[in-house]
């Protein structure tokens, strides 16, 4: 490949990043192998805090990732963003970016997971009603037991929660079932797929597919279920920053996430599944499709997820929430 | 060096030019300001809407106005375009309820705002935006503060918007150009067709040809032609004038010379010395004749061939004729007539004239009245006022008179009313009447009753000269 660089200057480049090294390492070892020149320094983080650091107008770093969507593309409305004009940026599906600098490069579904002795006490919820009804009928069973995203100290927490009540205000019955349930609130699907291992928790609710597929298969006793009525799919969004101290690097290592090579790997070697589909592999929105049916729900990327992130509606979001998880227990 | 002929053509080409250029620059950039401000209208409709949406989801629980801000209205404010959007709901006395950005928004836009509904181009961090700026106030249990919602986006929806309208135009515009230029082509070509048959028609005309040309032309040329055709047909003219007097001359010429010729053989064949005297003497008379004959024709041509005088001065005229009819009152030949000079008009008269040519008018016209009358005719030279500007210098005689169908010949040369008993050259009057046109006004003839002959022209009358106070009255024959 020309590279512009001499392969003796070290180029850095700095990700910021809330996706899990682990998973993600194929890929970035991928994009080793291709830049040799290019020193990686990837930053694993919360979402919040990727979202922090994206704002640092003192130590901008060159590429944000983040899945939580709202707010990566609050920082493109910011003009924190600069638009690609690579041939894979251009030809990037139109419904998985935004304005040409941002861009969801996984299609991530949103699952619920239980622990396999549930199954043996009651029936294993398939659906959103199935869950409420589980809630209700076994409230005393599964007191305690039952864990979902803190929707205020999860930016995807939050974000997943604000989108299925866009689809339904039943929802708020839901939360108020597991409120009454005593839920127990995670910063991160990690924490609920570790409790639920532990046998602290029988079920979980709105984890992230791509990580609990990983889990259930070295943890044999984890369920991962996505839901039959409706299932969100989360992005990662990625984007390189205004001000990357490193644009050149930055915008390769963009273009190559949205690569076939790329999005190969993601398919193949993650379990982030691939956009495209001219990829083939067993991690694909295409074979994703295909297994659970058209009921996958992208989180759409344009400018509504903006509303989620005005501060107004955020707080009346929460109080609501609060109100609901303590509407049964009062 | 030789300049460039002008090709009307390339001047045509040129002026269009001008003109297209001109009318093309403003109509480009009427089309520039037009096509954004159309975009501009489109585009502040979706701002409007915005606006509105939010506005709809604008409550105030306890009397505090809060928003819970409604996705749609984001995606509106979007557009199709992916404009970044911002939005600021601001509290009655500043304060801020919610916003995503820190926007440009000046007392004076607010307070514009808080009387009707504004828009506003700005500028957010160097980059251009559109703001849409509206108070709302609702009615409600409490007292309510009203709120001034602003709205804005980028403008990348709009300049691509306008673009697109701006290149229709001009492309609209460009073809109007090329088709009107090819037309004007074909028009042009056709309107000088017309120009060119008649360059053609005169390159290939004999030198000789006079004739009129017969040409059909547009009516704007016609002119052209027929002012042409005049000028040939004065060379037409001319040429059979000039024609005529070479004809009459030899023909004049060679009478004499055929008498001298045979006057001289029939002396030279008698032995008789008294017969050669007779002939000679005959040969003398006819040598004289003809020499003044060719003296005549020498000052007809000299006269007719003369351009326009720069000799004419002032001079008396009545002094002139008192000096003339004086002179001929003692020559031979007017002695058999009563010629008398009538001086009717104010004295003296100053006209303007070349003396030289008014002594030679003034002896052919007594010499022709003594010739062509019989012995003991009254002949009158006379000079009167026709106008206080206007003198009328005459001769009348009651001679035979000549018919009205001879008298308008008697000024061309070698006509001679139908006489052939005189010793005239027939050239007297042709002389008058040049002089006479020289002078100002052709020689008049008329009829006098019961019989004879009138001559006159009008001469116009000069101020007296002033510095020159006594009278000069120039010598006779004297060229001035």
């Amino acid at each position: 490949m020309g590279l512009g660089v001499s392969p003796a200057v070290a180029e850095p480049l700095i990700v910021e990043a809330a996706l899990d090294r682990p998973v993600f390492q194929p890929v970035l070892d991928a994009f080793s192998a291709e830049y040799p020149q290019i020193t990686l320094d990837y930053r694993e983080r919360s979402t919040l805090e990727a979202d922090r650091r994206a704002r640092d107008a003192e130590n901008p770093p060159d590429v944000v990732i983040s899945s939580a969507m709202p707010w990566q593309l609050a920082l493109s409305n910011e003009g924190r963003a600069q638009a690609l004009d690579s041939v894979e940026a251009q030809q990037w599906p139109a419904w998985a970016k935004w304005r040409n600098e941002v861009f969801g490069f996984t299609f991530e579904p949103v699952v619920m997971a239980y622990r396999l002795e549930l199954a043996s006490h009651m029936p294993p919820p398939t659906t959103h009603r199935d869950l409420l009804d589980l809630l209700t009928d076994y409230r005393d069973w599964l007191r305690g037991r039952v864990v979902t995203y803190s929707p205020r100290d999860s930016g995807v927490g939050y974000t997943l929660l604000q989108q299925d009540a866009r689809y339904t205000p039943r929802i708020w019955d839901l939360v108020a079932a597991m409120g009454a349930a005593n839920v127990d609130l995670a910063q991160d699907t990690q924490a609920m797929l570790e409790g639920l291992s532990d046998g602290r928790y029988w079920l979980g609710y709105n984890l992230l597919g791509s990580y609990a597929m990983v889990w259930a298969q070295s943890h044999p006793d984890i369920i991962v279920q996505v839901p039959n009525d409706y299932s969100l799919v989360l992005m990662r969004m990625a984007f390189v920053h205004r001000d990357a101290p490193h644009p050149q690097a930055a915008r390769r290592f963009v273009d190559f996430l949205l690569s076939q090579r790329g999005q190969r790997i993601l398919a193949g070697r993650t379990p982030l599944f691939s956009v495209r589909d001219d990829v083939i592999g067993p991690y694909t929105a295409q074979r994703l499709r295909d297994q659970v049916g058209d009921h996958l729900y992208p989180i759409p990327i344009n400018a509504t997820l903006l509303a989620f992130v005005d501060p107004l509606r955020r707080q009346a979001f929460l109080r609501r929430w609060d109100r609901e998880l303590n509407i049964l227990s009062e | 060096m030789n300049a460039r002929p002008v090709s009307l053509k390339r001047r045509l080409a040129l002026w269009l030019t001008a003109i297209v250029a001109g009318l093309g620059t403003l109509l480009l950039i009427e089309a520039y300001t037009s096509a954004h401000k159309a975009a501009d209208r489109a585009l502040d409709g979706q701002l409007a809407a915005a606006s509105l949406t939010m506005a709809e989801s604008l409550q105030w629980p306890d009397g505090q106005p809060t928003l819970e801000m409604p996705a749609s209205a984001l995606q509106i404010l979007a557009t199709q375009w992916q404009e970044r959007v911002f939005y600021w709901l601001q509290a009655d006395n500043g304060r801020t309820i919610t916003r995503n950005a820190e926007l440009p928004i000046s007392a004076a836009m607010r307070d514009a705002a808080s009387h009707h509904p504004v828009f506003y181009d700005a500028d957010l961090d160097g980059v251009p935006i559109r703001l849409h700026g509206r108070e709302i106030d609702s009615a409600g249990w409490d007292t309510q503060e009203p709120v001034q919602l602003w709205v804005g986006h980028t403008r990348r929806g709009r300049d691509l918007l306008a673009g697109e309208l701006f290149e229709k135009s001009a492309s609209r515009f460009a073809a109007m150009v090329l088709i009107t230029a090819a037309l004007l082509m074909i028009a042009v070509r056709a309107l000088l067709a017309p120009l060119e048959r008649l360059r053609r028609a005169l390159r290939d005309r004999h030198p000789d040809d006079v004739e009129p040309l017969t040409l059909e032309v547009p009516r704007e040329m016609r002119e052209w032609v027929d002012t042409l055709n005049r000028l040939l047909a004065d060379q037409r003219d001319r040429r059979a004038t000039l024609l005529r007097f070479i004809a009459d001359a030899s023909h004049q010429l060679k009478t004499p010379l055929a008498g001298l010729q045979s006057t001289s053989e029939l002396a030279l064949a008698s032995p008789d010395p008294a017969a050669w005297r007779r002939a000679l003497n005959e040969v003398h008379d006819s040598a004289s004749r003809t020499s003044r004959l060719a003296g005549q024709m020498l000052s007809l041509t000299r006269l007719r061939h003369l351009g326009p005088d720069q000799e004419r001065q002032p001079l008396a005229l009545d002094a002139l004729l008192r000096a003339v009819v004086m002179e001929w009152a003692d020559r031979q030949e007017s002695r058999d007539h009563d010629l008398g000079l009538a001086l009717t008009c104010a004295q003296p008269a100053w006209v303007a004239g070349e003396a030289w040519a008014l002594h030679e008018l003034l002896n052919n016209l007594i010499d022709n009245a003594c010739r062509y009358t019989p012995h003991g005719s009254q002949i009158t030279v006379a000079l009167r006022d026709l106008t206080p500007d206007r003198l009328e210098l005459s001769i009348e005689d009651d001679g035979p008179g000549v018919e009205a169908a001879a008298r308008e010949r008697l000024t061309r040369p070698f006509e001679r009313g139908q006489r052939q008993d005189t010793e005239g050259s027939g050239l007297g009057l042709a002389i008058v009447d040049s002089i006479a046109r020289r002078h100002g006004s052709p020689l008049e003839l008329s009829a006098v009753s019961p019989h004879g002959l009138r001559l006159s022209l009008t001469l116009v009358r000069l101020a007296p000269p002033e510095a020159d106070s006594d009278r000069h009255t120039p010598d006779p024959g004297e060229r001035a």
